[in-house]
Order: C-alpha cells, then sequence, then structure tokens
C-alpha cells in the first residue's frame, strides 16, 4: 500500500490526540496558593478593572486576569455553560437578576463562610446577602453594589412647566405613585410632550421593587398571580401609560440616549448605575438634571455579588480579592473612584457616600437619596422563576406602549405570559 | 487500444480487478494482486470514514441526543428528572410556541417567494449574450453573500429604525407617517425578511443564470419564428426548463428558512432573546435558543429542536413531493 | 437502487438538457442590450452595495450621522478613529485570526474529506454505498440549531468549550460538501480515465490522488471558498461555544460591539465594515471563482 495513504489518517488522529490533550487541561483541587493567577469574569459596563489594578498595586505579587465577558445575562449564560462542563473562573460576578438561579444550585459554589468567617453577612445590607443565602444557609456571594434609586428629571423641562425644580420639593409632589401621575399630566398639558421615558422600567421596576412580597411568598410559594402587591405595581405602569405622559421609549433602544439628549422625556427611572449613562448620552445637558428620591419608600434595581465556582482553581487567591476589595473600606474607595454605589452597611452610612454629589445633576444629594433608598429597601424573597416572570410582566408592559395590547387587557395578558413563561 | 478493454467490464473500472483474472502486464509498483484487491475492497470505507466519523459523533449521534434530553427536566448545573412526554405537552399548550412557529413560516414566505421571483427575473436580465460588464454585475450580486450576517442585521436595523431609519425619512419625505417596524408581528417579519432576501437573492440569481445560459437558442428562436413574446416564451419555456433549479433553491431556501436564527437575535439589542416584547419576530430557532441557553430548560429546548426538526422534514418533503407530482402531472 | 439516488434532485438538475453535455453555454440571448436592463442591474447592484456602504458612512462619520435628519448618506474622515477604537474594545485583531484560522482549517479539511468521500460515492461500487449516500443526503434537511444542545454537552465532555477546535471538527461533516463533490466528480471524471488507469494497474487511491483530484481541483477550490465564507460567516454556534474573549470570532466579537450599539453606534457600524472587510478583500481576488463555481454547481448539481 502507499504509505501516503496511511500519512493522512495518521496525521489526523494524532492531531486529534493532540488537541484533546491540550484541552483536557488540570482539573484538580483548588490551590492554597493566595498569589496564584485568579481568572475573573466580569460584566461589561461596570469598571471592575480599576478595582483590579488598585488590588494589583497594593498586592503586587498577586495576578489577576480579568475578562469581561458581557453583558449581565451573557455573563450568566456564560457561568452557566461553564459549571455544566467548561472551565470555571475563580471570581465570577453575577447580577442579582441572575442570582437566583444560581443560589438554588449552590453546590456549583464555594460557601464563602468557610473562606471568611460567620460575620461576613453582618457586614452587607441584609437583603442583598439573603438573596445570596442557600437554604442551607451557605452565603455564595458577596455583595458588591445596589441599585439605588432615584428619578433623574430635566429641572429646565420642568421650569418651562411650571414644575417646581429642587429636588426636596419635587420628591415632595409626587410623593405617592398617583401625585406623579398628576404632576406628568400637568407637565404634559403645559408642553404637549411626554413626561417620563417608558412605564415599563421607569415606572413597573420601580414599583414592583417596593413590595414586601413580590413574586414568590417567603416560603417560596408562587404568588405573583395572587399578590394584590404585584397586580397594583402592574397597574400604576398602566394608568402611567394610559394617562399619555409615557414615550414609550424602551430602555436601551435607538431612542432612549438621544432621548435623554433632546428632551423627549423629562424624568427617567436613574438606579444609581445609571447615573454614568445618562452624562454619557447627553453630555451638552451637563447642570440641567437633577436627582430626586421616587415616590413610594425606598427601591432596589440591580446590584451584583461576586462568587467563587466550586471546581475554581485558586479560591484562596480568589478570596484575597473578595477580602480585600469587597471591604466595606474596599468598597468605600470604589466608591469615590468609579461611583459604584457599595452594598457593604458601613460604607452607605459613610460620609464619603452620603454626602456625594455631582454638578451633573446639579449638586443634588444623590449620595443621600441612593443610600437612604437602599438602606430603607424591605428584602423580599426571589425565587428561580423570579427573572422569567419579571421578563414577562415587563414584556408585556412593552408590547402595551407599543400599542399591541390594550390597557384593559394588560394585566390579564401579563399573567398568561408568566404562566407561559414558568411552565405554570 | 487493445484487447483488454472490450473485456472490461463497469466493475473492474470501479472496483478494481477481481482477483481471479489474471493482467498480461504486472502492476507498477509491483504489489501482488491479491493483496491490492484487499486494499481495494476496504478502500471506498476508508474515504467514507472520516466524513461519517465526524457525521456520527457531531451530527447523528447529539440529534439521537435531542431525543434523549427532551423527555427530561434538564438543568445543566443541577438535577435532571425523566418526565417522559411532558416536554411536549407542554410545548403544544404554550402559545409562545405557536407563536415562534407562525413568525417562522411568516418570515420563510415572505423572505423566500418573493426573493426567488426576483431571482429569476435579474437572471433573466442578465442572461444577455451582448451584456457589457456582466462579471461586474455578477460579482456585485455576491457581496450581500459574503457580508457578516451580524453586521447586516446592526446595518438593516438602523435602516428600518423607527425614529431614525432611512425608510421612515423616506416615508416622512413622501408624507406618509413613520412605521414603528419592529412593533407589529408583520412589520418585524418585513424587517427580518428583507436580510434574508437581500442575503441571498444575489446567489439565487447566479443559480438560475447558469441554468438559463445553459438553455438552447434553437429552442428560443423556434418560438420567436411561431410569433410567441418575449413574456410567453419566459412563462411557457424559461421557466419549465428551470424546473429543476427552481426545486433546488425552493428546497435549499425552505431548509435555511426554517432556521432563521442571527437575525432576530440582533435586530433590537434591547429585546434580549424575545425579538419584541409580544414576540414578534421570534423565530422557532430562536425560542429554540431563549429556551435552551437562556432559561436553562436544556430539556424544553430539546422537545422544541424535535419539534423544528419533524416540521423541517415534513415541509422540505412536501416541497418535494409537490414539485415531483407537478412534473409527472405535465 | 442507483436510480432512487438518481431519481433524488441531482437528477432533477441533470434534465436541464442536451447542454450540458457538451458544457458549453449558449451565453444568453442575443439582440442588444436595451438601456432600461442596464437600470434595473443598476439598481440590484445599488441595493446588493448600499448596506456596506452605509455602514462605512456611519462608521467614518460618527454616530450624529445617524440622528441627523435628512440622514447622511456620504463618509466622513473618521474612519480609522472608529477603527482604532474598535481595536482598542474588543480584541478584534485576535478575533480576525481566530476567524481565519477557523474558517481556514474548516475550508481546506472539509474540502479534502469531502473530495475523497465524494470520490468514493461517484466513482467506486461498494456495498451499501447508496444507503449511507441517501443518509447523507437527508442530513441536508436537518438544521445546525437542533442538535445545539447535546452538541454542547458532548463538547463539554470531550473538554473542548470554549476552544478554537469545537469550531472546527464538528463543522468537517459537510453533507453539502460531499453532494457537491460526488456531482462533480461524476460529470468530471469519466470512465474512460479511469479505466485507462485501471489498466495501468493504479488502486483507487492512486486514482484519486493523481487524476480524480487534479481535475476536479476547480471544484475542490471553489468548495473551499463556499466553506470559508460559510464558516466564516457562522454566528450561532461560535456564540454558544465560546467564552474567551480572546478566542472568539469575528462574528461573536461583533456582538460583544453591539451591546455598545445605543451607546455608540458608529462603533458598531464601524466594527460591521471591518468584520466584512477581509471578506471582501479575498472576493475581489477570487470572486470570479466563486461566481463561477456557483454557476456551475447549478449546472452539474
Amino acid at each position: 500500500m502507499s504509505r501516503r495513504r496511511l500519512a493522512i489518517p495518521a496525521a489526523a488522529a494524532a492531531l486529534a490526540l493532540a488537541l484533546a490533550g491540550c484541552s483536557s487541561g488540570g482539573s484538580g483541587g483548588g490551590s492554597d496558593d493566595p498569589n496564584a493567577e485568579v481568572e475573573f469574569w466580569s460584566f461589561t459596563g461596570i469598571n471592575q478593572k480599576d478595582s483590579v489594578d488598585k488590588y494589583l498595586k497594593g498586592n503586587p505579587d498577586a495576578k489577576v486576569k480579568l475578562t469581561e465577558v458581557g453583558s449581565t445575562t451573557e455573563t450568566a449564560t456564560a457561568l452557566t455553560a461553564a459549571l455544566a462542563g467548561g472551565k470555571v473562573p475563580d471570581l465570577v460576578m453575577i447580577q442579582n437578576d441572575d442570582l437566583p438561579k444560581f443560589v438554588e444550585n449552590a453546590a456549583n459554589f464555594v460557601d464563602l463562610r468557610t473562606l471568611g468567617g460567620d460575620d461576613i453577612g453582618d457586614k452587607y445590607l441584609d437583603w442583598a446577602v439573603d438573596a445570596a443565602t442557600s437554604k442551607d444557609g451557605a452565603i455564595i456571594g458577596i455583595p458588591t453594589d445596589v441599585g439605588g434609586l432615584g428619578f433623574s428629571y430635566r429641572a429646565d423641562l420642568f421650569e418651562a412647566a411650571g414644575l417646581p425644580t429642587d429636588p426636596a420639593e419635587v420628591s415632595k409632589m409626587w410623593s405617592s405613585w398617583d401625585d406623579f401621575i398628576a404632576m406628568g399630566k400637568k407637565y404634559t398639558a403645559a408642553t404637549g410632550k411626554p413626561f417620563v421615558d417608558n412605564v415599563e422600567t421607569s415606572i413597573f421596576f420601580s414599583t414592583v421593587n417596593q413590595v414586601t412580597e413580590k413574586y414568590y411568598s417567603p416560603d417560596g410559594e408562587l404568588v405573583y398571580d395572587t399578590n394584590p402587591q404585584v397586580k397594583d405595581a402592574f397597574e400604576v405602569a398602566v394608568e402611567t401609560y394610559e394617562a399619555g405622559i409615557s414615550a414609550g421609549i424602551a430602555a436601551w433602544s435607538s431612542g432612549w440616549d438621544p432621548g435623554k439628549a433632546n428632551g423627549s422625556f423629562a424624568v427617567t427611572i436613574a438606579p444609581s448605575w445609571l447615573l454614568a449613562g445618562i452624562k454619557n448620552a447627553a453630555p451638552d445637558t451637563s447642570g440641567k438634571w437633577r436627582y430626586a428620591s421616587i415616590p413610594g419608600v425606598g427601591g432596589n434595581w440591580g446590584g451584583s455579588v461576586i462568587a467563587i465556582p466550586a471546581r475554581a482553581k485558586n479560591p484562596k487567591a480568589a478570596w484575597q480579592y473578595i477580602s480585600t476589595m469587597l471591604s466595606p473600606e474596599g468598597q468605600t474607595t470604589h466608591f469615590t473612584d468609579t461611583g459604584t454605589f457599595p452594598a457593604a452597611k458601613s460604607a452607605l452610612e459613610s460620609s464619603e457616600v452620603r454626602s456625594y454629589t455631582d454638578p451633573f445633576y446639579g449638586d443634588s444629594k444623590i449620595g443621600e437619596v441612593v443610600s437612604d433608598s437602599v438602606l430603607k429597601f424591605k428584602a423580599f424573597y426571589n425565587g428561580p422563576d423570579t427573572s422569567a416572570i419579571g421578563s414577562a410582566l415587563l414584556n408585556t408592559l412593552v408590547d402595551m406602549e407599543v400599542g399591541n395590547v390594550k390597557p384593559a387587557d394588560a394585566w390579564q395578558k401579563a399573567l398568561d405570559n408568566a404562566k407561559a413563561a414558568i411552565g405554570g | 487500444m487493445s484487447a483488454t478493454i472490450a473485456t472490461a467490464t463497469t466493475a473492474d473500472i470501479h472496483n478494481g480487478p477481481a482477483p481471479q483474472k489474471k493482467r498480461g502486464r504486472p502492476p507498477r509498483d509491483g504489489r501482488r494482486p491479491i493483496r491490492q484487491h484487499w486494499g481495494e475492497r476496504i478502500a471506498p470505507y476508508a474515504y467514507v470514514a472520516p466524513f461519517f466519523v465526524i457525521f456520527i459523533v457531531f451530527g447523528l449521534f447529539p440529534l439521537l441526543f435531542t431525543f434523549y434530553v427532551a423527555l427530561f427536566d434538564w438543568n445543566p448545573i443541577g438535577e435532571q428528572t425523566f418526565v417522559g412526554l411532558a416536554n411536549f405537552e407542554r410545548l403544544f399548550q404554550d402559545d409562545r410556541f405557536w407563536n415562534a412557529l407562525v413568525n417562522t413560516f411568516g418570515i420563510f414566505l415572505i423572505s423566500t417567494v418573493p426573493q426567488l421571483l426576483l431571482a429569476l427575473g435579474l437572471a433573466h436580465l442578465l442572461n444577455h449574450a451582448a451584456l457589457k460588464m456582466a462579471n461586474f454585475f455578477r460579482m456585485a450580486l455576491l457581496i450581500p453573500y459574503i457580508t457578516s450576517v451580524a453586521a447586516t442585521a446592526i446595518v438593516f436595523a438602523q435602516i428600518f429604525d423607527k425614529n431614525f431609519g432611512l425608510i421612515n425619512w423616506v416615508l416622512g419625505a413622501l408624507g406618509l407617517p413613520a412605521v414603528n417596524f419592529l412593533a407589529s408581528q408583520v412589520g418585524s417579519w418585513i424587517v427580518i425578511s428583507s436580510m434574508v432576501m437581500w442575503r441571498w437573492f444575489g446567489y439565487n440569481t447566479l443559480l438560475y443564470l447558469a441554468g438559463l445560459q445553459a438553455l438552447p437558442r434553437e429552442m428560443y428562436e423556434a418560438a420567436s419564428v411561431d410569433g410567441a413574446s418575449g413574456w410567453q416564451q419566459f412563462i411557457h419555456l424559461t421557466i419549465p426548463s428551470l424546473r429543476p433549479i427552481i426545486i433546488f433553491t425552493v428546497i435549499m431556501s425552505t431548509i435555511g428558512g426554517l432556521q432563521i436564527f442571527t437575525e432576530p437575535l440582533l435586530v433590537s439589542p434591547e429585546s434580549g432573546l424575545t425579538c419584541g416584547g409580544g414576540r414578534q419576530c421570534q423565530t422557532l430557532a430562536l425560542f429554540l435558543y431563549e429556551q435552551g441557553f437562556g432559561q436553562f430548560k436544556f430539556g424544553y429546548g430539546s422537545a422544541i429542536g424535535v419539534a423544528l426538526f419533524v416540521i423541517v422534514v415534513v415541509v422540505a418533503a412536501l416541497n418535494f413531493f409537490l414539485s415531483t407530482r407537478t412534473r409527472k402531472a405535465r | 437502487m442507483s436510480d432512487t439516488i438518481d431519481e433524488a434532485i441531482p437528477q432533477a438538475l441533470r434534465e436541464i438538457g442536451p447542454a450540458t453535455k457538451t458544457k458549453k453555454r449558449s451565453g444568453g440571448r442575443v439582440g442588444r442590450v436595451g438601456w432600461p436592463v442596464y437600470v434595473m442591474l443598476g439598481i440590484a447592484t445599488l441595493i446588493s452595495v448600499f448596506p456596506l456602504y452605509y455602514m462605512f458612512v456611519i462608521a467614518s462619520a460618527g454616530a450624529s450621522a445617524v440622528t441627523s435628519v435628512p440622514p447622511r448618506l456620504y463618509p466622513g474622515l473618521n474612519f480609522f478613529d472608529i477603527a482604532a477604537k474598535v481595536f482598542d474594545t474588543v480584541p478584534f485583531f485576535q478575533s480576525l485570526m481566530n476567524s481565519v484560522i477557523v474558517s481556514l482549517a474548516v475550508a481546506v479539511i472539509a474540502s479534502l474529506l469531502c473530495a475523497l468521500a465524494g470520490f468514493a460515492f461517484a466513482k467506486l461500487q461498494f456495498p451499501g454505498r447508496n444507503t449511507l449516500f441517501l443518509i447523507v443526503i437527508l442530513t441536508m434537511t436537518v438544521p445546525s440549531q437542533l442538535s445545539v444542545i447535546p452538541q454542547y454537552l458532548i463538547i463539554s465532555a470531550l473538554g473542548w468549550v470554549d476552544t478554537l477546535q469545537a469550531l472546527i471538527v464538528p463543522g468537517l461533516a459537510s453533507a453539502f460538501g460531499i453532494f457537491w463533490m460526488r456531482q462533480h466528480m461524476t460529470t468530471t471524471l469519466n470512465d474512460e480515465l479511469m479505466q485507462a488507469a485501471r489498466i495501468d494497474g493504479a488502486n483507487s487511491w492512486q486514482i484519486f490522488w493523481r487524476i480524480g483530484l487534479p481535475v476536479v481541483r476547480p471544484a475542490v477550490f471553489v468548495l473551499g471558498l463556499i466553506t470559508f465564507t460559510s464558516v466564516w460567516n457562522d454566528f450561532m454556534w461560535p456564540f454558544i461555544v465560546l467564552k474567551s474573549p480572546e478566542l472568539f470570532t469575528v462574528q461573536v466579537a461583533l456582538k460583544q460591539l453591539q451591546a455598545n450599539r445605543t451607546i455608540d453606534l458608529a462603533l458598531s457600524m464601524g466594527g460591521s465594515f471591518l468584520a466584512t472587510l477581509p471578506l471582501l478583500i479575498v472576493f475581489f481576488f477570487v470572486g470570479r471563482r466563486m461566481v463561477a463555481g456557483i454557476m456551475d454547481g447549478a449546472f452539474k448539481g
């Protein structure tokens, strides 16, 4: 036989073996070296790079490889895929919407109490730690930041419509959601333009995060369809739409950023992590914005934790990063550097945080508004399908705003969508 | 040539010499006929083996495994529980599934029918012996085919944008109201379909052109002599002669059209995996991805996959039978 | 049994007419080409090229081009700035390399494997030949999304998640490629040639390597081009399998840019344009062959 004929199959076999060998890397247990290289997955747009740089400056022997995987959802997808069978990072950021699914399968993560002792929970907001605690009490993530709520509004447009501009007065004027709608009607009547950007994120995501019980009862039973608080929260959004004061511009849609710049709407919800977004989108409107607390009491949208997967190669080194950068002091410093609001209690109450203002927002007392918002926030139980139900309800509102669903039918449609989403 | 040619059968040519026939001339490489014959017998299998090994591991086995996973409630990072046909029961009662089905077919029809007609017409235009810059036109038509799919989605989303899109600007210039394409179901179908049409119409045009150029001139000349108009020639001569190629493009477009995934995914960033608050443009493939990789319901996602498989096979078979039957009916 | 195979689509396509045997095309209709034809072809060309051009306009003029009324249709001067920004935001050059590696690997290896298998199906008789070929045809009807989930599980089991080989190896089994090569082998490699070779004592491998392959080389080349293009543009599978940005192919890197779409449209348009540029360059050189190959394919199919 021709030797050449065997050569190709042989080469292919060798190649396959080599490739297989290359990829099945080490799967040994975690190492104890605190300076081993830490593989850190974070989302884009959250600027963990500053944090990492600071850590490396303070700990010159440490090594951290930061990868910005994508959006929060994409990072969660990547993490799940990795946990299911690929190589896992040593540190990973998980956004609070995605957290319940992971907490439910807590065995995939290291119980951080084994690395940091029993008192770690006390340092951070109770509800934030609870969200990362499994049924057996294992704490799988340390909260990194929160999404305290406030409304950003254009003071110049308010003035033109005859509304007060000072944040304290504005907050008083819209102390309840009904008052908010009335105020919006006044604005639209005076200017002919929409008051708020949309109802799904600006209204619904605020109201539904102010409840004491959301989609699940404290025992973990599904109650989204029977809980009157959820329905009320939803109906506020519908009423806002019916009042004709919404611009119908969905968050992150093509008209959203231009809308901030050109006054298509005067009010938009701004959890602390969106504050920078407004500045980026509308740099020419600096000084025209203000920040005031929202109607109702407290609220939180978003926030994340950092976790260590159980199969991580270097858990000790990973923990060193967490204990340094996520400590209350670390979070306070991070706040002063980047404006990301901390989840540590003492950090939130610190003067650095509470006195925070920004000239872009007319020196409104942003720090106070945000920290009050999260400190007053009463947690509710989040189950594994919380995010799916929330999306189903939100999407119904989006659909209503583009005209596909009649307001009167919206709640029922939302229930149907939620039911389908969870396989009810 | 020599007498050996006359006695050699087709089998000989394709199989190599049979063991009992002795060749007058010894083989060039001096090997014995018997070992050569054994090698020749397994040779064909060896040649198709690489393909089949890879196909079985990465093509056939996953397909069968999809059927298996579909019978489970499969959490990739948790537990897997056997649920039998429960996923399918849920699927048939799931409005989102039927919605995705309607979307898939709607998009498929809008993107295939006008596109193939257009391709036919363009091929007809290109089919001129005296056409200048023929190659230039042909190459230009292939540019959409090589353009990155992700890039296409971003550009088209921009063109159809309700606030700043070119289409709405043109409508405005004509005095018509702006259309929020992605808000309505049919509107979003139009956006996705235009992407698909744009990508493939050049490719299909070239296929038809090839077929047209193979048609004998005499056929048209005779028809002209008989007084048939250009249009009549087109309907009664061109199209029937192109039938085989048309069938081919219809079937390939069907298979491709039922699998559309990237365009709905990328067309509106704020909609995530649902392609619109009301899932206006969520195709079956995107629904599969949303359930499987978005919600991590691998079992349910696999059930969607099985449904998609059945649909593709049925539709492709339908297409094939319809075309064969009409051929025989002629 | 061979009738059944020939009943299938390939036979249908071969029924175009006696012209196929002579391989000479009529070249089209005679007569003068009126200007309406050029106008319509011009419009078709414009439609084909416009989106790419528009990408370039926005990329070079900045996002403000989008919100201007009337929309801007001529390019600006900032293209290189935006390109630089694209390279800064995502490891774009790396992703270009990854795409080249993956596309080239699949194109070359798959073409050879398909040529080999196509040769066997076309020219060699062996038991089970027709059944196996039927299976190949059937797999063309199966959309790739179907088995994505188990395929992912298999890749995990092999430890290949987030690797380039996960993109290369599964792509080597191209049913279309086998179909294509079998057709070309059947029509180009005629029996007389094989007969002569057999008499000279060549075994099937030698016939394939020394005679068959050189004769169908143009078809193999075109198959390689088509495969290269389709792997280059493949989005879904790399998107699912790859997680490390340094391994991203160009299409997935583009999705990263898209996340910033509302913030900086020019950036994602710039990335889109750059993602197509390499293919455009290749196309500039081998486009004619690609056109001819696609047309031949219809012909011989």
